[in-house]
This record gives structure tokens, C-alpha cells and sequence, in this order.
């Protein structure tokens, strides 16, 4: 029995013509170099409220209104645990990366799902290794890092089923991003962390492969490995890594050079970390 | 991970950590660095799954999974059922091209869920895990295609790991095994339909093929098994027990797959042409991060005599310099990351012909499947 | 003094001096022979106490012992950072439960620094004076609302921090009245209600 005091919409659905290009365009191609990341805005402090806060944004593709990410972090703490919680000669390091419900083609929910619930693994993993937890006893620290808007905004993101290797990037924007709101926040770390991923991309007829730095899954053919890393620069240490994917065979010696361009992005992404964190303290002084 | 807390004190800490540094190191349970813990395994034990396995290791821990698939419409994303047939209208696309078809499996059709007793089954641990073994079955893509069935219908699999008893260690070794043995006794009903019409299977359970095919020039892949892998000191140790994790500059977990290589000829030497190939890699919060840190004698007050506020300072700058000089035999939790060096000597290790791997992929294979 | 440049900011991770010149402040840590920042901020470096004099010096080849380096430390600006309360620090806190043993308080100042987050403290009946600790009554010693001033003694257990109000210069520094009024310090032990001139017994910190 149909529902008459409502106004129902067509019984059966329909969809909207598709047109199938055949190819990428152009546009949608990679136009920079192998090496190059894309130029990133990072702003401190933007939180009042919270101990520290940051925001990042990663340029949007030429041509593209407004589809670059947007993350944002803020630090709360170091605050008295909970009285339940046992003695912990350490701070309490706890870590939320949420999707906001319209930061993806695909609505997401308010509870966060298993892939939130693995990055936020990642990002504490990474965090961890470059807290210096023994300075702050008996406290915790919350870190919450909302991801605004996705990279894969785009109608042919979910089309292509390319999401899978944009966690790689969300991934090393939520790194950079509680990396300096935790600076901002004067929690004492040994050095600034930085996230970078790297990936190795077939060509067009799939026979060569090539490792480019910042992947952006859209503008390549395919993607065939791809890997993350969270780098210390100042100690050459890399704190969390996370690498999937198939290599093709012959090369049993491409994981390093895949492991070592993600460094060189994280350098390139620290770069970009400390130059704002400078101009954050430059600013306050005067 | 709040079952990972060892109860050992700073000084047992520092001489674990220090006989593990060792060359060759002194493991606790004397084994070797590339050694295993004995263990048990089985399969097909569920008859109410398409393919289970269960394995116990030597500690008394052990891991069930079960494996459940069942048919689904394929929705797409983008709106209507009818999509794929619409594309394929629109496009002007003929025949049957089976394999142009497959690249629309998706990694969703597997879902896989861990259960570990005494943590919530949405604890970022378990989740870690779960999306940790998922994504090495994933990895080469290879793995949805074997669910597609054609383009309106697929399998869903269900991929339940339960433990049976609270960790002793990072269950993670214990888990991808059992894993990887269920997968191999997975059968999934014969298709006697044909094309795109409403799916029909073979009553006959007999006549179901496996999902990793035993025989034949398709059999290929098997599916990945993950190996936890950590670095103390110069020293990689395989199968951490849980007091070893304790102490554990770093931990790595890495996926790897075999590839049957067929060389087209006759030789079918099933060893000499297994090739390992990396699929994941996870660095895992090592739990020694949380371990508590010992205090030298140098700078304890509670032992060196009363408390006296005046010479306070000086004790503050005396403990200060202990913080910063790592003392021999004191503990402290590790600061900072892993060297590149280090993560490479794992991998290599890893991936080492006649390694540690092969090994633990012979004695898969012992292990009767039915 | 120093020859080589330091840096004026400073990120975590930045390399401010070797460890063998410099000592290592708040906001700092030593890493592979050199101090290097583990704060965002502004890098000072402060002189030692005493000068160091060749005079002040038994013996010229041992190294100069901490005292005698400059220290290093990175503080931002302008913003306020959270602290936590130490062991040996004095703190201001607010009595907020009595119980026949102990005195469960808020720590809400350390040192100068008025904190963001309230932390749990417990003084011990044994804690309050010095002397006669058998005798120390806490009800006679404090009461809800009163402001003490205190020394940390221990990082205590999963909730509480340990002070101790054993020394002439700590305890109840602000006392209220039955009725509210601001009572004033009359001796080591009393505290006096002006309007009213009811007495009560308090543990009174040394006016200052």
C-alpha cells in the first residue's frame, strides 16, 4: 500500500546519462614533475578554545574548484585522566581522525567506521614514537583530526575505485597536521614529524613503472604500490610506515626506493612545517 | 593496546633488553632469532562453513576462523543494480569479456571481523588487525576477483577470526596463519548457470571448487601470511613472545605473498619456483613505549637518604643528566623511531631465500588440508 | 662567550648547540651529543649563577660541571603553557573533602602559573606538621574551601598527588568562617573571624 500522505517520488529509479570519455582527459593528467608535492597552506592556533590547533589544506588540481583536502587538528590537554584510568608514568596519548559526513562522495557516518578507526591507529603509532611522554605524567592528551574535505570529492573517484589509495594521502595530511598542532600546543617532542607518500604508478599501457611523490590516485592509469611513511628529519627515523600493493617482480629491491621517496616527500612536507611554525612564533612576538 | 602490559619491572626490562641485543641474542625461551613457536593447526573443522581452520599454539593460545560467503546483488555506488548493463549499452561494449568485467570486483565484497576476548570487538587494536589482514589478502587485487560471479551477482565473504583465550602475545602471527589455512580449505559452490542470469549452483559439495585452486595451471597465488617482525637492538627476532614485544625498539609487521612462478616448461619443481613478494607493510606500536622507566641509583632519592628540599636542585640537574645518558642496565622506554637501515635489514630478512618465511610456508603446506 | 650562532626560534627538532657547551633547559633534550629543541618557541640562553672563574677551579683539566654551562631553554611568548605539578613543587590548593586520615584538595596554582586543568591532591594526616604527628587532627587542620599552600611530595598514585603542608611556610593561607566571613591568621594554629570573633582551628602557613 503506498504511502498517500506523503509525496512519493518515482517508483522505479532512474539515473542520470553517463558518458563514458574513454580516456582521461588532459586536465586530469599529472602536471607536475615525478618529484614535486603539491603546495600545502598550514596555519597554527586557529582553535581558541583547544591547547593547539591546526589547520591544512593541500591545493585543489588546476582547473578544479575547490577539491583539494582540508584537514583540520586540535590538541586538547594534557589534562588529568580520568579517575578510573590506572597510574601511567607516561602522558596518555589518544587519537580521532574523523571524516566529516560531507567530506567524501559517499555520505559518511557519525560513528566512525573501521578505516577512521585504522587511521587513527596509524596516526598515534606515529605520533608516539615522537612524543617525549615521560615529561608529562599522569596526563592525557587528546588528538582529533577531522578530515573537512576528501580527496576524492569527485563523481569519478568513487567511479574508478581509487578511494582505497587516497587513504595513503589523508593518512600523511593528518600526520603533518597534528604534527604542528601538537608544536603549537608545547606538548615536548624530539622533532617534527612529517607524513609523505610515495607511489608507484604503471603507465598508460601498463609496462613501465614509474615512483612519483604526492600520488594523486585520479591522475594516474593505475597505482601499483604505494607507501606512507611518518619521518623524522632531524633523526632520520621513520616512525610509522605503511605500505601496500604488489611490485612488479623482477625489482626485489623496490620497496626501499619506494620507502625512500615517501621520506624525501616527508622532508619536502617539513620543509613546508617548519616554515610555518617559524611564521606562527615570528607573528606572536611582535 | 591495554593487553600488552607486561608485568616486569625496569630491571628485568633492561637485562631482557640487553641479552636481546646480543649476538646472536638470548631469547627468553631459547630459541633462535628466525625460530617459530611450535604449533598446531587444522582445518575443515566447521561443517557449517565454506572453509575453517583452527590453530593452538604450544602457550595454549588458539585462533578459529570461519569462513562464510554468501550471494549478493551487485549495487553499484553510483545508483541502480542496472548500472554495469547500462555502461555497457552506452558504451557499446559486445560479448562477454570476463576478465574487462572482473576490474569491477571490489574490495568490499570481504568483510572480515576479529574477536579477541577482554577487548571491544570496536577497539582500535582489533580494527588494526582486522583491516592489518585484510588489506595483505587485497593487496594484489587479484583476491575480489575470485568473488565475482558475473555482473549482477557476487560472493560476499564473511571472514570471522575468533581467539579463543586472551593473547599471551601480539596475536597477529597466530591469527594470519589461521587465516591463510582457512582460505586454502575455502570452497565455494560450483556455478552451473551461465552469463548473467540469476546464479545456480551444484548441490554437490563434492564438486565445489576451492577458492585457491590446488591444481592446475591456476594454481597460482595462495593467500598472504603476515609475519611479526621486531628490532632490538641489531638483533630481529621473529614470533615475539609477549615479553620480547616489551622490550622491542620497533615492530613491523609484513605481509607477504608466494607467487608460483610457471616456467612453461616441464620442471615442476614446486620449490625452486616459489618467489616472495612484499604486499603490506604496518609498523606496530611497540607496547615498550608504555613500559615503566628505572631509576639508577645515582639519582634516587627514596634510596640515597631523606628528603631534603635544599638540595633538590642538584638532584633535579643529576636526574636530568641520567635522562639524557642512557645508563647501562638502566631502563628507559625508546624515544624516537626506526632508522631506515633498520626497517631495510627486516624486510631483507624477511624476504631472504630459504628464509624464515619459506619456512613457515613449508610447514603450511604440511599441514593437511581437507 | 659562545663563538657559533644559535638559532632565535626553534621547532622540535631543531639543533640548538653541543651538549659539551651548553646545558640543557626546559623545552630541550640532548640527542646524539647536541642540545635540541623538543618545543616551539624562542630560544634564551641563560648565564650560569656563578661565573665560571679559573679561580673557582681546583684542578683546570676536569670539565666544568653543570653549574658552570650556560643553559639553553625554549619558551614561547605570549602563550601560556600548561604545566604539571612536579615533585618538590609548592602549589596553592583548594581543600575540597575531609576524611578522618587525609584531606582531599584541588591543585589550581603551581609555582606562579595558574593551571588550565584541576588535578586531584590528598594530604595525608601524617603530612600536615612536622611535629606531633600523632596528635594532628584534620578536621582541626582544615576546612572545605580553604586555600593551603603546599609542597608536592609524590606524583602519588592513578588519582591523587601527595602534598604536604609540613613546614612552617605552608598551610591554610585563606580561611572562611562558619558564617563567611574572610577569617585572618591570629596564631600558628587559629584562625579569627573579625565580625564575629569566633576562633577556628586551622594548620596556618607563616604570613610571608
Amino acid at each position: 500500500m503506498a504511502d498517500r500522505r506523503r509525496v512519493n517520488g518515482p517508483g522505479s529509479s532512474t539515473l542520470p546519462p553517463v558518458y563514458d570519455d574513454g580516456e582521461l582527459d588532459a586536465a586530469l593528467r599529472r602536471q607536475r614533475a615525478p618529484d614535486a608535492i603539491r603546495p600545502l597552506y598550514l596555519k597554527t592556533g586557529v582553535t581558541p578554545s583547544a591547547s593547539g590547533s591546526a589547520y591544512l589544506e593541500i591545493e585543489p588540481r588546476e582547473g578544479e574548484h575547490g577539491s583539494g583536502m582540508k584537514l583540520t587538528c586540535t590538541v586538547h590537554g594534557p589534562r588529568s585522566l580520568p579517575r578510573s584510568a590506572p597510574f601511567s608514568p607516561y602522558m596518555v596519548l589518544s587519537t580521532h581522525v574523523k571524516f566529516a559526513p560531507f567530506a567524501t562522495k559517499q555520505r559518511r557516518g557519525y560513528l566512525r567506521d573501521s578505516s577512521e578507526k585504522d587511521l587513527s591507529t596509524h596516526l598515534e603509532t606515529a605520533l608516539r614514537g615522537a612524543l617525549i611522554a615521560d615529561r608529562w605524567p599522569k596526563s592525557g592528551v587528546d588528538v582529533v583530526v577531522t578530515i573537512i574535505e576528501g580527496e576524492s570529492t569527485r563523481q569519478d573517484a568513487v567511479e574508478r575505485r581509487v578511494e582505497e589509495w587516497d587513504v595513503m594521502n589523508v593518512l600523511g595530511g593528518c600526520i603533518t597536521v597534528a604534527s604542528a598542532a601538537i608544536a603549537d600546543a608545547g606538548i615536548d617532542c624530539v622533532d617534527t614529524v612529517s607524513g609523505g607518500v610515495a607511489a608507484l604508478v604503471a603507465s598508460k599501457d601498463g609496462k613501465d613503472a614509474s615512483i612519483v611523490l604526492d600520488p594523486v590516485a585520479l591522475e594516474h592509469e593505475s597505482i601499483l604500490a604505494a607507501c606512507c611513511v611518518a619521518y623524522l628529519p632531524n633523526r632520520d627515523e621513520v616512525t610509522n610506515l605503511w605500505f601496500k600493493g604488489q611490485l612488479p617482480s623482477p625489482a626485489s629491491c623496490n620497496h626501499q626506493s619506494l620507502v625512500s621517496r615517501a621520506v624525501q616527500a616527508s622532508r619536502g612536507t617539513h620543509g613546508l612545517i617548519s616554515a610555518s611554525l617559524s611564521e606562527a612564533i615570528g607573528s606572536t612576538q611582535n | 593496546m591495554a593487553n600488552q602490559q607486561t608485568l616486569l619491572s625496569p630491571a628485568e626490562l633492561a637485562y631482557l633488553h640487553s641479552s636481546l641485543s646480543l649476538s646472536p641474542p638470548i631469547r627468553p625461551d631459547g630459541r633462535t632469532a628466525k625460530q617459530f613457536r611450535p604449533l598446531t593447526a587444522e582445518t575443515g573443522i566447521l561443517p557449517g562453513t565454506n572453509g575453517s581452520a583452527r590453530v593452538c599454539l604450544a602457550d595454549g593460545t588458539e585462533a578459529i576462523v570461519g569462513v562464510k560467503a554468501e550471494i549478493e546483488k551487485t549495487v553499484d555506488p553510483l545508483g541502480g543494480e542496472h548500472y554495469q548493463e547500462y555502461v555497457k549499452s552506452a558504451s557499446g561494449a559486445g560479448g562477454g569479456d570476463a576478465e574487462e568485467d572482473k576490474r569491477g570486483a571490489r574490495g568490499e565484497w570481504l568483510e572480515m571481523t576479529v574477536e579477541i576476548p577482554g577487548l571491544r570487538d570496536d577497539d582500535a587494536g582489533t580494527v588494526f588487525l582486522a583491516e592489518l589482514l585484510r588489506e595483505a589478502l587485497l593487496a594484489d587485487g587479484e583476491f575480489a576477483k575470485k568473488l565475482w560471479i558475473n555482473r549482477r551477482f557476487h560472493w560476499r565473504l564473511y571472514l570471522d577470526i575468533i581467539l579463543i583465550s586472551p593473547p599471551l602475545s601480539y596475536p597477529l602471527p597466530l591469527l594470519s596463519l589461521t587465516t591463510h589455512l582457512a582460505l586454502l580449505s575455502t570452497r565455494l559452490p560450483r556455478l552451473k548457470s551461465e552469463g548473467d542470469e540469476d546464479p545456480m549452483f551444484d548441490d554437490d559439495w563434492e564438486a565445489s571448487p576451492f577458492l585457491y585452486p590446488r591444481q592446475g595451471a591456476a594454481a597460482g597465488s595462495r593467500p598472504p601470511i603476515t609475519l611479526l617482525v621486531v628490532a632490538v637492538g641489531d638483533s630481529i627476532l621473529f614470533d615475539p613472545s609477549k615479553e620480547e614485544l616489551a622490550v622491542a625498539d620497533s615492530a613491523l609487521a609484513v605481509s607477504l605473498c608466494e607467487v608460483r612462478t610457471q616456467k612453461g616448461d616441464e620442471s615442476m619443481e614446486v620449490d625452486s619456483g616459489r618467489e616472495l613478494r612484499l604486499v603490506s607493510m604496518r609498523t606496530v606500536d611497540p607496547p615498550s613505549r608504555l613500559t615503566p622507566p628505572g631509576v639508577p641509583s645515582t639519582g634516587n632519592f627514596a634510596a640515597s637518604g631523606t628528603f631534603d628540599p635544599s638540595s633538590q636542585k642538584k638532584q633535579q640537574q643529576q636526574q636530568q643528566r641520567v635522562e639524557e645518558y642512557p645508563q647501562e642496565g638502566v631502563w628507559k622506554a625508546p624515544l624516537g623511531g626506526t632508522r631506515f637501515a633498520v626497517l631495510d635489514s627486516i624486510i631483507r630478512a624477511v624476504l631472504e631465500k630459504g628464509g624464515v618465511a619459506d619456512e613457515v610456508l613449508d610447514g603450511l603446506e604440511g599441514v593437511d588440508l581437507s | 662567550m659562545a663563538t657559533d650562532i644559535l638559532p632565535s626560534l626553534a621547532i622540535p627538532g631543531t639543533i640548538l648547540g653541543p651538549a659539551s657547551k651548553y646545558a640543557s633547559g626546559p623545552g630541550t633534550h640532548i640527542y646524539g651529543g647536541n642540545i635540541v629543541s623538543s618545543l616551539l618557541g624562542n630560544v634564551n640562553v641563560t648565564a650560569p649563577a656563578k661565573a665560571p672563574g679559573p679561580t673557582k677551579r681546583l684542578n683546570k683539566i676536569t670539565a666544568p660541571s653543570v653549574e658552570e654551562l650556560s643553559t639553553i631553554s625554549v619558551i614561547r611568548r605570549g602563550r601560556k603553557r600548561e604545566v604539571l605539578p612536579d615533585v618538590g613543587n609548592t602549589v596553592l590548593a583548594r581543600v575540597v573533602r575531609l576524611m578522618p586520615k587525609q584531606a582531599i584538595v584541588v591543585i589550581q596554582q603551581v609555582g606562579d602559573t595558574v593551571l588550565q586543568t584541576e588535578w586531584q591532591g590528598v594530604i595525608r594526616v601524617q603530612d600536615v606538621r612536622a611535629t606531633e604527628q600523632d596528635k594532628v587532627k584534620i578536621h582541626e587542620s582544615f576546612k572545605p574551601g580553604d586555600i593551603v599552600r603546599a609542597q608536592v611530595i609524590s606524583l602519588g598514585d592513578q588519582a591523587n598527588y601527595y602534598l604536604s603542608t609540613a613546614s612552617n611556610e605552608l598551610g591554610v593561607i585563606m580561611a572562611t568562617s562558619d558564617v563567611g566571613n574572610d577569617m585572618v591568621p591570629i596564631s600558628w594554629k587559629e584562625f579569627k573571624d573579625p565580625d564575629t570573633g569566633v576562633s577556628e582551628p586551622r594548620k596556618v602557613a607563616k604570613p610571608s
